[in-house]
């Protein structure tokens, strides 16, 4: 007994010094799995699917998909805005206090005592400009690069979800400050909620049936902004909106995986092709042998039956790019940030409207129509064009251009055309309003119905519908008809937005130029 | 060890990894440095530039209200105030071991948190507390009136002499 | 390309350098570049040279250049001015330049600042951390630091503006004689007195800029500079306003306008309040009567000036009855008089002045009667003797012609409207008697531009009794017309605009 012991202790205790020499390398070989920098490719596959964060990636990546001019990092952007809007959003969330009495106070307390407190603030701002900026970009590239089609149509619908969220986290948070631009603007904007109601009274049928009334006071908790308005919009974007889009965004790359990563035209089988700056035999499959994993994967993939050529190891290749990208999206809102500082007007005052009250800058097109209609403008008009987004990729089905910019035949010269058709009707349609006026500066007793259904934005919409049904009809191409609506409604939305933004002034009347305003 | 040498065209052949160039180096070096001082920049913000409360100064009244050998407490700033021949002098009510309120006893003052005790004087005489409870700045303010600073701390034994 | 990535590592080294350099210039600003840390440090260095004793050296050894606040939460009070100004409680800065020298005065000795704040009494951002931002007034900031003649403003806020050293309230107390010198409480109403063709004034020291039009006013663009500028020439301000200018020296205007600064309800705890505010609120809420003459100049003077003439007001567009004019004296009795002081005659100028209206009590208008007619008698009055009798109502057809033809010109068609005084007004319908009416047309008003219908000088034009009765039969049915569209005559559009110098928005 006692020699087994005496021959175990020494051993034991001379391991357990040997362990804690190595203390620092066992635990540094815990963390990083290689314990090198990766030497072959095998490791390079390693260190990306080994990796939590790295693993949604694919080991190869296109040469297509890293090219700048295809996808201009718009996605890769719009998740690193995000990312810094959730690092600043918890460091505000550490002063802000989400009080009608006082988070006005938390916020100039921000502003002028607490560390980098300023800097945060207007970093968080910044970046959620560059945020709805791209992914306003986002889409469109997509849409341009017929990026849509199938396999991809349910991760287009899952994109439009998270553009209504990059939208209402920024319509949520502009009520935080509780300074006035916040107070009007939510005002405005649960007003918008309530304009179903516009319908209601014309018909007469609001006493029963008030879905607009319902809605604000879901909204607001009350029927004025006030202490139980900003709490919930406190919620929402703290909490419930960055959760639901945390989730979306998930399904998102993991969709973007799952569909053969970035939508891009097929690569030739068989023969040679050039890659990497030499001429390579191309990989061509068997006639005997599947590629497919066909009995785990349900559908189509585009990696079956494709061999690795135009690929490169996403280690390094492609966490180069995102790595860079993310970077330049930091830079970009540390420059903003540190140059021009996030807007506070004076404290919510219910008794002095905000003169203009505009909305962020995103909104200012919808302002601009709800200047006509506000259920029109501010619902019916935003629902008729996102579920006409929605709709594209299952009305547009025809295979081909995927992954190249206008890549179908003649679609270049279609969204030129559209582009002028766009930009001349809604030009001449605002024109025409500030000069004339509308319906109601004609026959100031007509009905709010007229009003409500005939109005320059609804026009504008028939026009934009009416000019994409003639495409159809004229390229006979479903494709081309959708350029044409897509077009417009993007040239209609920027012109709106750059009229509102510029061009409106107190009142809401029409001034050329901001310095031109009254003195108030 | 995989080949690197490959100059191999086939696919099939390992591709020759580069190594880390000075470049590669350079940006991620660049890329770590902008992030962690970023973060550090951040890590600095919860820290609280100015504490948001009030100054922790207290009218208690006239010393004339001050009977030699008495002694009062004041609840809300939480401090003893005692007047002996020498002159007065307050003894602050927060134990020192973890903060809570002492209470006061016959012989000094006992912590109902820990069981600390300290004299009357505030040196600790059983428990945890690891000093004693602190003496506070008396002064007099403009009208008269004796004035606490409850967040001035003086040496034990300083008395404002009327 | 060998390597296709290499660009993304220059974008990357490129952009994480760029961002490292934004990172250093911010930290720099943030901890280095701030105004306060500069005067901090300056006032550190004036600390050192006057620490000649034990307690000075232990000041300047104990002074940390950090952000230094005040905290009041009673009074919603977070002050950052001591940022700056960290002598101000420090005696031996009298010598000392602007931000580092100590408060003026004695007034810190009553008011110490960590008990008061610093805005409570100047305004301004106390928020903010630079002088810029804490004035506020090219920024984003309801009350901008106040200049620091109308700084005694404020004292209102908890002080009994009667029971202050008169000269630490000088300007507050000649507005407050100048107010009531210039009658300008008929029309501006004042705790609960007052006229209503001009705004209420209770609350006008709260009023922010952008409550007023700002559109003719020359920057800054202040409250103060508004409303300094308006008492200089309220139409040059407000277009369309009704109000007259006031004619007061460059000092008269300072004084009301420290004044109105003063009106403003502020929600102060009650336990900073001096106990004469809790009297005065009282004394407020239950006034002295005053007499009529008081009365008359503070709450008619404006329009009617002393009252024996009948004015013509040009801004109004129309006559001033002369309502102390001997002939009104003569005719009226006192219960047509009562009535037309309670009720006023709405749709005109002239407003209501009863309790529940003007704010007068009955006291009160009792009194203003008894200055108005001071030969006083609750009798029907003799009318003048030549022509004793009232004639019976006649031929109103006839009567209207007669009214077009001698009466219309100033009274209006329809006796509203005109350029005199409405008598088709149902107010003067319901008080004005037959003979009141009668006895008006014979004689005329002296002094006004109404001409005697009976005139001693022979060959002028005179009424017969008979042409006395259709007018009156006219008259009197001037008031049926009127009763069913009372209340909504051109002359209250006309006088909207006056009412109105918040900004249109």
């Amino acid at each position: 007994m006692a020699p087994a012991d005496q021959s175990v202790a020494p051993s034991a205790s001379r391991e357990f010094l040997a362990n804690l020499r190595h203390l620092p390398r066992t635990v540094k070989d815990a963390w990083f799995r290689l314990g090198h920098s990766p030497v072959s490719e095998r490791e390079e596959s390693q260190a990306t699917f080994h990796n939590l964060f790295l693993h949604i990636h694919s080991v190869r990546v296109h040469v297509r998909s890293l090219a700048p001019r295809l996808t201009m990092g718009l996605g890769i952007i719009s998740v690193s805005s995000f990312i810094i809007l959730c690092i600043s959003g918890v460091l505000l969330m550490v002063y802000y206090k989400p009080s009608t009495t006082l988070a006005y106070d938390s916020i100039k307390d921000l502003h002028y005592v607490v560390f980098t407190g300023r800097f945060i603030r207007n970093i968080h701002r910044w970046s959620a400009h560059v945020m709805v900026a791209a992914v306003f970009l986002h889409m469109a590239r997509v849409f341009y690069t017929a990026s849509y089609k199938k396999p991809r149509e349910f991760n287009w619908l899952v994109g439009l979800g998270l553009l209504v969220l990059t939208l209402a986290l920024s319509f949520t948070g502009y009520l935080l400050p509780y300074d006035q631009l916040a107070y009007w603007a939510i005002t405005i904007g649960s007003n918008i909620a309530n304009s179903p109601r516009e319908l209601t009274d014309a018909v007469g049928v609001t006493p029963w049936f008030n879905p607009g009334g319902s809605q604000r006071r879901l909204l607001l908790g009350a029927d004025y902004v006030g202490e139980d308005a900003l709490i919930r919009f406190y919620v929402l974007h703290v909490f419930i909106l960055p959760t639901i889009l945390i989730t979306l965004l998930g399904v998102h790359f993991w969709r973007v995986r799952k569909d053969g990563g970035l939508a891009r035209p097929e690569d030739p089988m068989g023969g040679t092709a050039e890659w990497g700056g030499k001429l390579h035999k191309v990989f061509e499959p068997l006639k005997t042998k599947t590629y497919g994993l066909m009995a785990v994967v349900k559908g189509r993939r585009a990696t079956v039956n494709r061999g690795p050529e135009n690929t490169l190891m996403s280690w390094p290749h492609l966490f180069w790019a995102e790595l860079a990208v993310f970077m330049l999206t930091v830079a970009i809102v540390l420059i903003l940030a540190f140059h021009f500082d996030a807007p506070l007007k004076e404290l919510a005052n219910p008794l002095v409207p905000e003169n203009p009250a505009k909305a962020p800058w995103y909104f200012l097109g919808l302002q601009e129509l709800v200047s006509y209609s506000a259920f029109m403008g501010g619902l019916i008009i935003p629902m008729i064009a996102w579920i006409g987004l929605a709709l594209i990729p299952f009305l547009d089905q025809q295979p081909g251009g995927e992954g190249v910019w206008f890549g179908s035949k003649g679609e270049k010269l279609v969204a030129l055309q559209s582009f002028f058709f766009g930009l001349v009707a809604v030009v001449g349609l605002l024109a025409f309003t500030v000069n004339f006026g509308w319906l109601r500066s004609w026959f100031p007793s007509i009905h709010q119905l007229w009003i409500i259904f005939i109005n320059p934005g609804s026009i504008l919409v028939l026009l934009y519908m009416a000019w994409s049904l003639w495409v159809l009809k004229r390229r006979n191409s479903i494709r081309h008809a959708a350029v044409a609506l897509f077009t417009c409604f993007l040239v209609g939305f920027s012109v709106l937005t750059y009229f509102a933004t510029v061009h409106r002034g107190p009142n809401w009347i029409f001034y050329w130029w901001p310095s031109q305003w009254p003195m108030h | 060890m995989p080949d690197v040498t490959g100059k191999n065209p086939s696919r099939l052949e390992p591709i020759e990894i580069p190594r880390r160039s000075f470049l590669s180096i350079a940006a991620l070096g660049s890329f770590f440095t902008a992030i962690g001082m970023a973060l550090a920049g951040a890590a600095r913000l919860p820290g609280p530039a100015v504490l948001p409360g009030p100054v922790r100064r207290f009218k208690i009244g006239f010393p004339e209200e001050f009977t030699v050998g008495s002694e009062a407490r004041f609840e809300e700033a939480n401090f003893f105030v005692f007047r002996d021949s020498e002159g007065i002098y307050a003894i602050s009510g927060v134990c020192t071991h973890l903060g809570c309120s002492v209470a006061r006893l016959p012989e000094g003052y006992a912590c109902p948190c820990h069981g600390s005790r300290f004299e009357s004087k505030g040196e600790v005489t059983r428990g945890p507390a690891p000093r004693a409870l602190p003496w506070l700045e008396v002064g007099r303010a403009a009208d008269g009136q004796l004035v606490v600073y409850a967040d001035s701390e003086v040496a034990k034994g300083t008395r404002f002499r009327v | 390309m060998n390597d296709p990535s290499r660009k993304y590592r220059w974008l990357l080294l490129g952009m994480s350098l760029l961002t490292i350099g934004y990172l250093i210039a911010a930290a720099v600003r943030e901890n280095f570049l701030g105004e306060w840390y500069r005067v901090q440090q300056e006032f550190r260095t004036i600390l050192e040279a006057k620490a000649t004793d034990e307690r000075g050296k232990a000041i300047a050894r104990d002074f940390r250049i950090e952000l230094k606040q005040v905290s009041v939460p009673r009074l919603k009070v977070v002050d950052r001015c001591v940022s700056c100004h960290n002598g101000i409680d420090d005696p031996r800065m009298t010598t000392v330049p602007a931000p580092h020298a100590v408060h003026p005065g004695e007034i810190l000795k009553y008011h110490p600042v960590d008990r008061f704040g610093c805005t409570i009494c100047h305004q301004g951002q106390g928020a903010a951390t630079s002088l810029h931002d804490a004035m506020g007034v090219d920024v984003a900031w309801d009350y901008p630091l106040l200049d620091r003649n109308l700084t005694e403003a404020s004292c209102l806020a908890c002080h009994d503006v009667e029971k202050l050293p008169q000269q630490q309230v000088a300007l507050v107390l000649e507005g407050k004689k100048l107010y009531q010198e210039k009658s300008c409480g008929a029309c501006h109403r004042l705790n609960g007195r007052g006229g209503t063709l001009g705004p209420a004034l209770d609350n006008e020291g709260a009023k922010t800029k952008h409550q007023l039009i700002l559109t003719n006013l020359a920057p800054p663009h202040t409250t103060w500079n508004w409303h300094q500028a308006h008492f200089r020439d309220p139409g040059g301000i407000v277009p369309g306003s009704q109000m007259k200018n006031p004619g007061l020296s460059a000092q008269q205007i300072l004084a009301l306008t420290v004044f109105m600064l003063a009106q403003r309800l502020r929600d102060v705890p009650e336990s900073y309040l001096a106990p004469d505010k809790l009297e005065e609120k009282v004394r407020r809420l239950h006034p002295q009567p005053e007499n009529g003459e008081q009365v008359y100049h503070q709450y008619c003077f404006a329009c009617h000036d002393e009252g024996s003439y009948g004015r013509w007001d040009k801004t109004f567009n129309r006559f001033i009855p002369a309502i102390r004019g001997t002939s009104l004296q003569a005719t009226a009795t006192r219960a047509y008089l009562e009535v037309q002081v309670a009720q006023g005659r709405p749709g005109t100028q002239m407003p209501a002045w009863g309790k529940q209206a003007g704010g007068l009590q009955q006291a009160e208008i009792e009194s203003l009667l008894n200055y108005l007619q001071p030969s006083n008698g609750n009798r029907p009055l003799k009318l003048v003797s030549h022509a004793p009798q009232v004639p019976p109502r006649g031929d109103s057809n006839r009567g209207a012609a007669l009214f077009i033809a001698y009466c219309a010109g100033c009274h209006g068609i329809a006796g509203l409207h005109g350029i005199a005084p409405e008598i088709g007004n149902s107010v003067f319908q319901q008080a004005a008697s037959d003979e009141f009416i009668v006895a008006t047309i014979r004689n005329g008003r002296k002094g006004t531009a109404m001409p005697s219908f009976q005139p001693q000088v022979p060959g002028a034009l005179a009424f017969s009794d008979t042409d006395l009765g259709d007018l009156l039969a006219f008259v009197r049915e001037l008031g049926r017309h009127q009763t069913g569209t009372s209340g909504a005559p051109s002359q209250s559009s006309q006088s909207t605009p006056s009412r109105s110098n918040e900004a249109p928005r």
